[in-house]
């Protein structure tokens, strides 16, 4: 056998030659498909968990970048096992699984209409995969957009309920829907829209309690900022805020400043600086609150400032933009907070520049106190 | 004969690196970035219809209608015209949707979720910077900084969100600033008031391969690629305080210079020279070697407020507001302006075919202008009735704009 084998090849015949090597190819090819097969079943599922994990370096996104080029051509990865991955995923890996599914939904989501319909209406399933679902049944199909989004007013998703109540807010609903949406609204813009259309009805809604704005607060200031060099300064009102020390007189920007009370009206909650310091520039100015929870709950503090702007909950540093006269806007910067039972102490800064465009003179804060969702919690009493 | 997936992957990995270095497969009717090829926003050879209108569809090929909105451009790889969307809830929806130049049928949609701040001016968009490819692959940007490539399939190659790297990137009025891809480098430039910087990333798997820090100040101006005079390619980036240009690969400084440069409008070369928006416009010696370009000239007759500037044989075309206005390209010279009737807002870059330019306004009006050397005619006015704010695209003898929430293709029918 030794000696046939180690015949030279030039003398074999063709015939046996050519089949020996088809075999032997045949045979390393399936090999490799075997083994390529299996590495695909071992390693599709820990790739999936890669993308669920991913934070953000270098490193993540050229392993992710493989992972998805891997995934995108497996055999054992379906467009629902890519959607149901986005549930323990962060939000980096969230939009890496939506980039697989996106390319898994173009090769067979359209023979999936069923599946896609059962894991959108199951509400444990990640919210934004679930959004993604909805938009691929609904597009260019009105009358299934509506008749999903009908049930949807209610739901977990934020954006899901967004949309339906933009699509119940299409024709004019009466006042009892208007009331029941108003309930369900969460994002600003809608609350706002479905307050002004209640209006119209002849229902007036107190806006500033349906947000949860807080309106009661103390002022100091104003405490220097020429060449918007002291947003990081520690200013001893600061210090003694969160010691519970505070004195009622402080050295400020041009002589000595007291506190003073001042209490808004505005249905955006919305505090004008501007208006209560004469037009400072250069300057800052502390507003501090009590709010009394009626139990420890987590809450989100939620601001709108078009000013530098830091804020303090129980002594903890919560926020702190450093930007100026970019926009203000109602829950424009939010923060999961701890609330505790009894009075929560809030000390907000806020920092005014030197800009002279007309468009750059505000100086204004708007604050409230919410669940994750958007909802209201309002003080105890209130 | 096991191949584990380190290996697979390395080797897939070796095979986009090759394919992105030889992507060199930028067709000539492509119009691969915001102003199209070497930022010109001239098409030489097209001929587009003078005369088209939106209702009737007048010279209309088609309109699609996208989801969302959009005020960034369009640009076209091949057969596929490439184009960005936000939608949803504070447009926190990304897309980006290449659509059939022929049908106007959607081909492929990809989608991803802002991790950054995607909050903007009601004018404005999350979908505010133009798309840019190097004709394998797409690079989308959007204002919260969500970086995203995918192949001309739509599949997701790698993504990028610059707001989780960066905490304090991001701007509430909204960025607007489209990527650039040269030498196998995405270059961005995210300036604002918290973390502002500019990037290059790697086109093949996104890593961030240099940043550099720039002013903590808003601009919205994108950069621009320029060939220097050793033949060498370099990324021009203005700001309000400076005008710098760095090696792409490396994003080492070549040189930088204080000039303090518009916000909006943005820089662009031709004929050896970089045209910047700042004291009006200002012109610099891309020709002779050394430190930094000598300036030319500067007019500030020949301000943009938000179009970026064109040349076009030699002259130079500005638009301050509604005033068109055409310099010298060689002394800098005013040579003729004319008020663009009609017109009340212009923040689209225009574009020229032959010598005919197209100016979109957010009313939705088309000012269509022939350029001459001593003065400037209206030809037509015509009505898209949506409103315009990116810049168009250009590719064989059609003209590809994207409208606030349409996609169109006019050419002669």
């Amino acid at each position: 056998m030794i000696a046939r084998y180690s015949r030279p090849i030039s003398k074999t015949h063709p015939w046996r030659f050519a089949m020996t090597m088809l075999a032997a190819s045949s045979a390393l090819v399936a090999l490799f498909a075997m083994n390529d097969s299996r590495a695909q079943a071992d390693s599709s599922s820990d790739l999936i968990k890669q993308l669920q994990g991913l934070k953000t370096s270098d490193a993540d996104n050229q392993a992710a970048a493989r992972a998805i080029k891997s995934l995108s051509g497996a055999s054992d990865v379906s467009l629902l096992q890519a959607l149901a991955a986005m549930k323990n995923a962060t939000p980096i890996g969230r939009n890496w699984l939506m980039g697989l599914a996106g390319t898994l939904y173009r090769k067979a989501g359209a023979n999936q209409t069923a599946e896609l319909k059962n894991f959108l209406a199951d509400t444990t399933q990640d919210a934004e995969a679930r959004y993604l679902v909805f938009q691929w049944l609904s597009t260019g199909n009105d009358a299934m957009r509506k008749d999903l989004l009908s049930k949807m007013t209610q739901d977990p998703s934020p954006e899901l309920r967004f949309a339906a109540i933009e699509d119940a807010l299409k024709s004019p609903p009466e006042s009892g829907k208007l009331a029941e949406l108003l309930d369900a609204a969460r994002h600003p813009e809608q609350v706002v829209s479905i307050i002004e259309k209640l209006k119209e009805k002849g229902t007036t809604i107190d806006q500033a309690k349906q947000f949860g704005f807080l309106m009661n607060w103390k002022l100091i200031g104003p405490f220097d900022n020429v060449g918007t060099v002291n947003f990081d300064k520690v200013f001893p009102v600061e210090t003694d805020w969160i010691a519970g020390t505070v004195k009622s007189e402080y050295p400020g920007k041009s002589g000595s400043v007291k506190w003073k009370e001042e209490t808004t009206s505005s249905p955006e909650g919305a505090v004008d600086l501007a208006e209560i310091f004469s037009n400072e520039k250069g300057c800052i100015v502390y507003a501090a609150t009590e709010f009394e929870s009626d139990r420890d709950t987590t809450a989100e503090v939620r601001l709108g400032c078009i000013n530098g702007n830091k804020v303090w909950v129980n002594g903890k540093l919560v926020l702190s933009n450093e930007v100026y006269h970019t926009n203000m806007q109602i829950d424009q910067y939010n923060e999961t907070i701890q609330l505790k039972k009894g009075k929560n102490q809030i000390l907000v800064k806020i920092s005014q520049n030197e800009q002279k465009e007309q468009w750059a003179q505000r100086f204004a804060f708007q604050l409230r106190i919410s669940d994750s969702t958007g909802k209201a919690i309002l003080a105890k009493g209130r | 004969m096991k191949i584990n997936f380190r290996t697979r992957s390395a080797i897939a990995h070796i095979a986009l690196g090759l394919s992105a270095v030889v992507s060199s497969s930028l067709a000539h009717a492509d119009w691969p970035q915001f102003r199209g090829p070497n930022a010109s926003s001239v098409a030489t050879d097209a001929k587009l219809p003078t005369k088209f209108n939106g209702e009737s569809k007048e010279n209309v090929a088609w309109q699609t209608k996208l989801p969302g909105r959009s005020v960034g451009g369009v640009i076209v790889v091949g057969d596929q015209v490439i184009t960005t969307s936000s939608s949803g809830m504070d447009q926190r929806r990304l897309h980006l949707i290449s659509v059939d130049e022929k049908s106007g049928s959607i081909r492929w949609q990809q989608e991803l979720v802002a991790r950054g701040r995607p909050f903007c001016h009601p004018t404005s968009a999350n979908a505010a910077p133009t798309p840019a490819s190097d004709g394998k692959y797409v690079y989308a940007f959007y204002s919260s900084n969500d970086l995203a490539c995918v192949d001309l399939e739509g599949n997701l190659v790698w993504y990028r969100s610059l707001s989780t790297d960066f905490p304090k990137a991001g701007n509430d009025v909204g960025m607007s600033s489209s990527p650039v891809v040269v030498d196998g480098v995405c270059v961005v430039q995210v300036e604002c008031q918290g973390d502002s910087f500019a990037a290059g990333l790697s086109a093949v798997d996104g890593t961030i391969l240099w940043k550099m820090d720039r002013p903590k100040l808003a601009n919205w101006a994108s950069p621009v690629v320029v060939k220097l005079a050793s033949g060498e390619q370099a990324v021009v980036m203005q700001s309000s305080q400076d005008l710098v240009a760095v090696a792409p690969k490396s994003g080492k400084p070549i040189w930088k210079m204080d000039v303090k440069c518009s916000t909006i409008p943005s820089a662009m070369s031709a004929e050896s020279r970089l045209f910047v928006p700042a004291a009006g416009l200002t012109v610099f010696d891309l020709s002779s070697a050394g430190s930094e370009p000598s300036k030319l000239w500067d007019n500030n007759k020949l301000g943009s407020n938000a179009c970026s500037p064109l040349v076009v044989g030699n002259r130079v075309y500005t638009i301050s507001r509604t005033v068109l206005a055409a310099g010298d390209l060689f002394s800098g010279e005013l040579k003729w302006q004319t008020r663009l009737t009609d017109a009340k807002s212009i923040w689209s870059s225009p574009v020229v075919a032959g010598n005919t330019l197209y100016i979109f306004t957010e009313e939705g009006k088309c000012l269509v202008v022939k350029l001459g050397e001593e003065q400037g005619e209206i030809l037509e006015i015509n009505d898209l009735s949506e409103s315009v704010l990116g810049s168009p695209a250009i590719s064989g003898n059609a003209l590809y704009v994207r409208s606030v929430s349409s996609l169109w293709k006019i050419t002669d029918k």
